[in-house]
């Protein structure tokens, strides 16, 4: 056959649809945004008997076809419109065994758009758990569509949808509501109005404002002959038509569908009665954060000392083995210890990603986000801004456009202009240097005190945010509030694919993401310090050869003093120089004050900032910390990186608004350029404000 | 010769990254209107 299907992935979020997904494409898959739109789009291949190729979306979760956010739009909008490239000619809706009677909704107003459509019944192995027994035949006859029955974690059922999808065209393709049923002599005015088109059809176009084909919501109000109903009509018709499928729904479960409520065995219960405690609840959330970063600075010492010196090594080769020249310092100074200071990284973002996926696997985020709330209400935020501060942790620009769904704008706007203060990973690597220098080894009841200061400053990131949207609560006075739903899915044990595939996408998307924009900036930098204006730069070597001709000196002392000089007058040492009396109150050199002006295109840069600018000139073998440990003040005399400045920079980073990518997802979601510029200003000064008061204390 | 190509391949290098920078951060594509098919369907 050689042919490609397009198979569309569709369900209730907390289905297991991304297992499903996972479980059908494993790495053939790629993400992506919606043309235009910021939502995700997850798309993959997969092979299927016959030589048949099938083309399979993850559409994003959704309860039903009534649309409330732009995620579930982009569901409406693909299913209602066959000129699509990505129409699906088979939908699969994934749904779970224990909810099947909610999740049956979406299915049955899929199945009357009259798409081939395949029922997954997935989490198959928790039935016996819970004393759910099926008569799949029965379930098949009444919904009229063929049924697979899947566990992702047993690994049963997937050949089986894949033979029921090679044969979607014997898919019957029957509505399961008579759309007229809901009100029979609106329908026939309506169908006759439109005599070609799919009743279901229209009523969506009414009532969800969605167009398709050639019917748009407008051409229907112009119809003379047919007048559409009021909006409130149309709410008492859309509810009347829920209660119908769900008279459907339970009639089919009635038939298909026994549940022994004493074979339930449900530890769910009692896990919940200690996890969503008002107090225990919150210890054993501390408990956790703080297990989980000391295993992620305990596990990762040994593959970053690796990584650290293998970089150096790299270096190290390139001039000894690539013939001498600009290109060849280019190399070696400048893009591999730039790179170097991303990729050493890797073992912490990846032992990060790994814990947070496995808390979202098991069920226990949402409980977190559940405790949250609790704490969030009383900033004057809703339950929703926590699935964005949460977010926020990997990466702020994710986190500002997960507040789309918050439904009060003032409560979104707060939430949009706090998130940044979480700390997102590309503050990780800044951290994680700065703490290695100047926080001690020593462990606290085998705590590790460099663990705790990493903990504490996740911590001071999320204080910050709560604290900056009470001020903003109070500024903007917030009178309306949105409700807060959170689904509590059951626990589960880990599958150990959608951590290890979450680990993989997060950790390629960080090293990626961040490494072009990296790479990019150690070329200018490299040549911004190799190279600057003037007879100062151009006649260093006699200038400081002349300098000191007194005192003797070996050649490879004067050579350093060479390099020191011409990087000095280098154009990035002229322009460091400029802004020093800016950051020297705060203890910084025009070093540092370079590696700060250039994280501002991404956190993380600074690494690799201080990483090119120490490497340009010199010729050892070295490591970026040992490099920067051996910093000295020149006015103070002292490492350049001790406790105060150490301190000042960690806490300059956890409150400055450093990501210019962030500024621009704020600019699109508020539509305006004051709220970020505001956003900049505020949160800039007031990391200045901290970092300086730190070191004068400390210093 | 070898200093000459050297050069060449820095200078290479600085374009190309300055390229990418004021693409990746100041250039701003259009967003697509049409992205629903073929014809005119006005989806949104």
């Amino acid at each position: 056959m050689g042919k490609q299907i397009n198979v569309a992935l569709i369900g209730n979020p907390n289905t297991g649809k991304t297992s499903v997904f996972n479980a059908l494409t494993g790495l053939n898959q790629k993400v992506g945004n919606y043309p235009g739109i910021t939502v995700e789009k997850k798309e993959g291949v997969c092979k299927l008997p016959r030589g048949v190729k099938a083309h399979i979306i993850d559409l994003p979760g959704t309860y039903s076809l009534n649309a409330s956010s732009l995620d579930e739009n982009v569901v409406i909008e693909l299913l209602l419109n066959k000129n699509d490239k990505d129409f699906p000619d088979v939908a699969v809706v994934v749904s779970d065994v224990e909810n099947l009677k909610r999740n049956l909704l979406l299915f049955t107003q899929i199945k009357d758009l009259e798409i081939p459509t395949i029922l997954v019944i997935n989490m198959a192995d928790r039935m016996a758990y819970k004393g759910i027994s099926l008569d799949i035949d029965v379930l098949e006859k009444e919904l009229n569509t063929k049924i697979a029955l899947v566990s992702t974690r047993k690994k049963t059922g997937i050949d089986d949808l894949k033979n029921l999808i090679t044969n979607f065209r014997d898919l019957p393709t029957q509505p399961c509501l008579n759309a007229r049923e809901i009100d029979p002599d609106y329908f026939t005015r309506l169908q006759s109005a439109f005599p070609n088109q799919l009743l279901y059809k229209l009523w969506l176009v009414i009532t969800q404002d969605v167009n398709f084909g050639n019917v748009s919501r407008k051409e229907v109000d112009a119809l003379d002959d047919f007048k559409t109903k009021s909006k409130s009509d149309l709410k008492r018709l859309q509810q009347k038509e829920t209660i119908k499928r769900y008279q459907f729904i339970n009639n089919t479960l009635k038939k298909g569908q026994t549940i022994d409520l004493a074979a339930a065995k449900d530890l769910r219960i009692k896990l919940d009665r200690i996890l969503t405690h008002k107090v225990w609840g919150y210890v054993v959330f501390f408990m956790i954060l703080l297990l989980m970063f000391q295993a992620i600075y305990d596990w990762s010492s040994i593959p970053m000392d690796f990584i650290d010196g293998l970089f150096a090594s790299m270096s190290e080769w390139t001039k000894d083995h690539l013939p001498q020249g600009q290109f060849t310092n280019l190399i070696a100074e400048g893009i591999i210890p730039g790179l170097g200071g991303i990729v050493i990284f890797i073992p912490q973002i990846a032992f990060l990603f790994l814990f947070i996926s496995i808390l979202e696997e098991t069920g226990y985020m949402s409980r977190v986000v559940f405790l949250m709330d609790r704490i969030m209400r009383r900033f004057g935020l809703s339950g929703k801004s926590v699935v964005p501060l949460i977010s926020g942790t990997a990466c702020a620009i994710p986190a500002v456009m997960a507040t789309r769904n918050i439904e009060s704008w003032k409560e979104r706007l707060i939430t949009i202009l706090v998130t940044p203060f979480t700390t997102c990973s590309a503050r990780l690597p800044v951290y994680l240097i700065i703490i290695s220098l100047v926080i001690p080894k020593g462990r606290f009841l085998g705590l590790g005190y460099q663990a705790m200061t990493l903990m504490l400053l996740y911590l001071i990131g999320f204080g910050a945010a709560i604290g900056a949207a009470y001020i903003l609560n109070k500024v903007l006075k917030i009178k309306n509030r949105s409700f807060f739903v959170v689904e509590m899915p059951n626990y589960k044990l880990p599958l150990f694919k959608n951590v290890a595939l979450t680990v993989i996408e997060k950790t390629k998307s960080f090293v990626f993401g961040a490494g072009k924009i990296i790479l990019a900036i150690s070329i200018i930098l490299w040549f911004l310090a190799s190279y600057g204006p003037g007879d100062d730069f151009n006649n260093a070597e006699a200038i400081v050869t002349s300098q000191y001709s007194k005192e003797n000196l070996d050649t490879e002392t004067l050579q350093q003093h060479i390099a020191s000089y011409k990087l000095e007058h280098s154009f990035i040492g002229l322009t460091g120089r400029a802004i020093e009396p800016l950051i020297q109150p705060l203890g910084y050199d025009w070093k540092i004050g370079i590696a700060i002006v250039s994280s501002f295109a991404a956190r993380e840069v600074f690494v690799g900032t201080l990483a090119t600018i120490y490497s340009v000139g010199s010729d050892e073998e070295d490591t970026i910390k040992n490099r920067m440990a051996g910093e000295v003040n020149p006015i103070l005399g002292t490492p350049l990186f001790n406790f105060a400045s150490g301190i000042s920079l960690l806490l300059f980073y956890a409150f400055a608004m450093q990501c210019m990518s962030t500024l621009a997802v704020v600019k699109r979601e508020t539509n305006s350029w004051k709220w970020p510029t505001l956003q900049l200003a505020a949160m800039s000064s007031f990391a200045y404000i901290v970092a300086l008061i730190a070191f004068q204390v400390l210093k | 010769m070898n200093t000459i190509i050297q050069n060449i391949l820095v200078v290479t290098a600085l374009v190309l990254a300055v390229a990418f920078l004021v693409k990746k951060f100041f250039w701003t594509k259009k967003a697509s209107t049409k992205s629903c098919g073929k014809d005119d369907c006005g989806c949104h």
